[in-house]
């Protein structure tokens, strides 16, 4: 028996030196070379300032099948299953394209560079990805650019010079328009409204206060912002903050939450006051943590923006990239059943916010 | 093991087990490149493979002093979490104290090593059970890891410090060559020197190793240590392969490293197992996790079929050794 085995280990060695040799050998032309096209000078045409990434003698794909691989920041999750389920929805509309999402089961950086380094391996067309790290996803994106494929994210952003167009979900300047537009469409004109915000320093929040400030100065001049108050990320405190809002200002009509944790806090507490209908709770949040208040109807709409047509966006970006209709400078791209979209410098705007109701809420778990 | 002739000189019968487990091992491994490479066109590539060894350098690396500290009867946790803090080291230090890079990577091997030493010393002169004192330990440098970083991360390296994640000596990966000196050293260590052969006695019976004058204590805070100085020296290759240095780096990778030990034959009670069985577990692993994605099966599924494999490497290891 060990001799047997002594030998056989003698003969596998044997054949994985052939199999070496075999593999060391320059792998055989995987497509026979593409007729010699002039291709587009795209370095010549860029418009001047232009810092976004550039693919190196990208082949010709102009009416091709594309094979698109998309590397969301994980799976198993109700959010990015929904940037799936838009992504195949055009995927089929297009036809001609190979589709599929395939990432790590948590946000991990390290991880989803593995992913991707595997599909640039493969020989993908398009690489989208929706980043853990937008410095640390840098080097592997450039890789892909370095290889001829195409590059788009979505939702999270790489350095811009790591991929061509990143489609942008939600602009400061929209979601504060649509949350000024969504109280006074409850409210009217004149009212009393307060703000419960994250912390009182948090970026994002405050760019939408500020955007929120200047479009109602501008519209809705006597819509009065009364207070704001911070609610640091904890619902008991955002609880407690719009209960405070009550007592102090009698008045007020309305109360934005703006965090995932201010909005349900807020509901609560006007919820729990009995004033549902008489104080309108408007704000930013996902539709599960929402749903039991806009089923019941205390809260009669959800500001954010729609998963599903980000994930088609960016499918139809990578579509128009590959077939030349989506240049540098460019400032429009159309996008099937979402008309055409904005395009600033390298981002594809996927316009308004979406708003989640009664009607549409059940559609979506996230 | 007891099986075999126990009073046979220790080489002979050690050389007997090597044979058979790397046996089989090998014909795993033959098996899933074959298939692998039937299935993807993509995956029996030279810069494919290459390319591989990129991704796995922080394992293997860890992977070999977790080989002796399991053969001696120990395990260790903590390495994962001893990663992460030692790349955290790395960033902060440099990026928010201001350090010159190079003195900042000094700190970040040191770092490793303190970890590693405190688990020494925990082990074997507190004697608390390793399985307790790395469990333990994970936690807390983990916890390190997040304070000290705040949770925020450390990015902007210079471009001269990719060379050792992401550059190239001659057709090969930086950190392929210095792993594949370090598995040399650490194959010669193991199975040419004093030590090595301590190492097999404390796992086989460490009463009885105590009792023939091997210093056990001393052999098994040495193993600790290297382990995490290579724990520092993967952070290092890690920050420089990423880019960044992340509290959440490297989390649950303890698993990866103990599951390509035992897949390597090495026994899981110790006293038996070899750095060529390893360094074959993690060929196994890696080409399988590789492979099975250039064929297009899901990230998840990937998962079950590796699992699948350890467990019908173990029964094949069982059924060739009973016979």
């Amino acid at each position: 028996m060990k001799k047997t085995l002594f030998t056989r280990s003698l003969s596998l060695l044997a054949l994985t030196g052939v199999l070496l040799a075999a593999c060391a050998a320059p792998p055989p032309a995987a497509q026979p070379a593409a007729p010699a096209q002039p291709q587009p000078a795209a370095e010549s045409q860029l418009p001047a300032g232009w810092k976004a990434g550039i693919p190196k003698n990208p082949p010709d794909r102009k009416g091709k099948k594309l094979v698109i691989r998309d590397v969301p920041k994980l799976i198993g999750i109700g959010y990015f299953a929904a940037t799936t389920k838009g992504m195949e929805e055009a995927a089929k509309e297009l036809g001609n394209i190979d589709f599929k999402t395939d990432a790590p089961t948590e946000a991990k950086i390290e991880k989803q560079i593995e992913f991707i380094d595997n599909f640039i391996t493969q020989g993908v067309d398009v690489i989208l990805f929706a980043s853990n790290d937008p410095v640390a996803i840098a080097p592997v994106l450039k890789k892909a650019l370095d290889q001829g494929i195409l590059v788009v994210g979505y939702d999270a952003d790489a350095q811009e010079d790591a991929r061509q167009f990143f489609v942008n979900q939600a602009t400061f300047e929209a979601i504060g328009q649509a949350l000024i537009e969504d109280m006074v469409s409850q409210v009217g004109e004149e009212a009393e409204v307060a703000i419960v915000t994250s912390s009182l320093t948090a970026p994002n929040q405050n760019r939408w206060i500020e955007e929120m400030k200047k479009y109602a100065s501008s519209k809705y001049p006597k819509l009065n912002i009364v207070t704001i108050l911070p609610s640091e990320e904890d619902q008991q405190l955002a609880f407690k903050a719009t209960q405070d809002i009550m007592k102090t200002y009698p008045n007020v009509k309305g109360v934005f939450g703006l965090s995932s944790v201010a909005f349900p806090g807020a509901a609560d507490a006007v919820k729990q006051a009995g004033k549902c209908g008489q104080i309108a709770v408007v704000g930013l949040s996902t539709p599960n943590q929402m749903r039991p208040f806009v089923k019941e109807g205390c809260v009669k709409s959800v500001v954010l923006w729609n998963p599903i047509d980000l994930g088609y966006a960016a499918v139809y970006a990578a579509r128009a990239i590959a077939d030349g209709e989506l240049k540098p400078g460019d400032t429009v791209l159309k996008a099937g059943r979402l008309g055409e979209l904005k395009i600033n410098g390298s981002e594809i705007l996927l316009g308004p916010p979406f708003i989640f109701n009664k009607d549409n809420i059940d559609n979506f778990d996230f | 093991m007891t099986e075999t002739t126990i009073a046979a000189p220790e080489r002979s019968r050690r050389a007997n087990l090597l044979r058979t487990q790397e046996g089989v091992l090998f014909v795993v491994l033959v098996a899933i490149i074959i298939g692998l490479s039937l299935l993807s066109d993509r995956f029996l590539t030279v810069n494919n493979l290459l390319n591989q060894t990129r991704l796995f350098t922080e394992t293997a690396l860890l992977a070999l002093p977790m080989t002796l500290i399991i053969i001696s009867g120990g395990i260790d946790l903590s390495v994962g979490s001893m990663l992460a803090w030692s790349a955290v080291m790395l960033g902060f230090s440099w990026q928010l104290v201001g350090l010159p890079l190079p003195l900042a990577v000094l700190i970040c091997l040191l770092t490793g090593l303190l970890g590693g030493v405190i688990n020494g010393l925990l082990i074997a002169y507190v004697r608390v059970p390793p399985l307790i004192a790395t469990l333990a330990t994970l936690a807390i440098y983990r916890g390190f890891s997040f304070g000290i970083s705040q949770a925020r991360s450390a990015r902007g390296f210079p471009e001269e410090f990719a060379f050792w994640g992401q550059g190239q000596v001659g057709p090969f990966p930086t950190q392929f060559v210095i792993l594949v000196v370090l598995i040399v050293i650490a194959h010669l260590v193991l199975s040419r020197t004093g030590f090595g052969r301590w190492v097999y006695a404390i796992g086989n019976n460490e009463v009885a190793a105590r009792y023939s004058g091997i210093p056990v204590e001393r052999v098994k805070f040495t193993l600790y240590a290297a382990s995490g100085l290579m724990a520092g020296l993967a952070a290092f290759i890690f920050t420089s392969r990423v880019t960044t240095t992340r509290a959440d780096a490297a989390t649950g990778l303890e698993l990866d490293v103990i599951a390509a030990v035992v897949l390597g034959g090495t026994s899981i009670f110790g006293g038996s197992g070899s750095i060529i069985g390893t360094v074959l577990g993690l060929l196994i692993i890696t080409l399988l996790r590789n492979g099975l994605l250039l064929t297009g099966v899901k990230g998840d599924a990937t998962f079950m079929v590796i699992g699948l494999v350890l467990i019908l490497a173990v029964l094949i290891n069982n059924l060739v050794r009973r016979r």
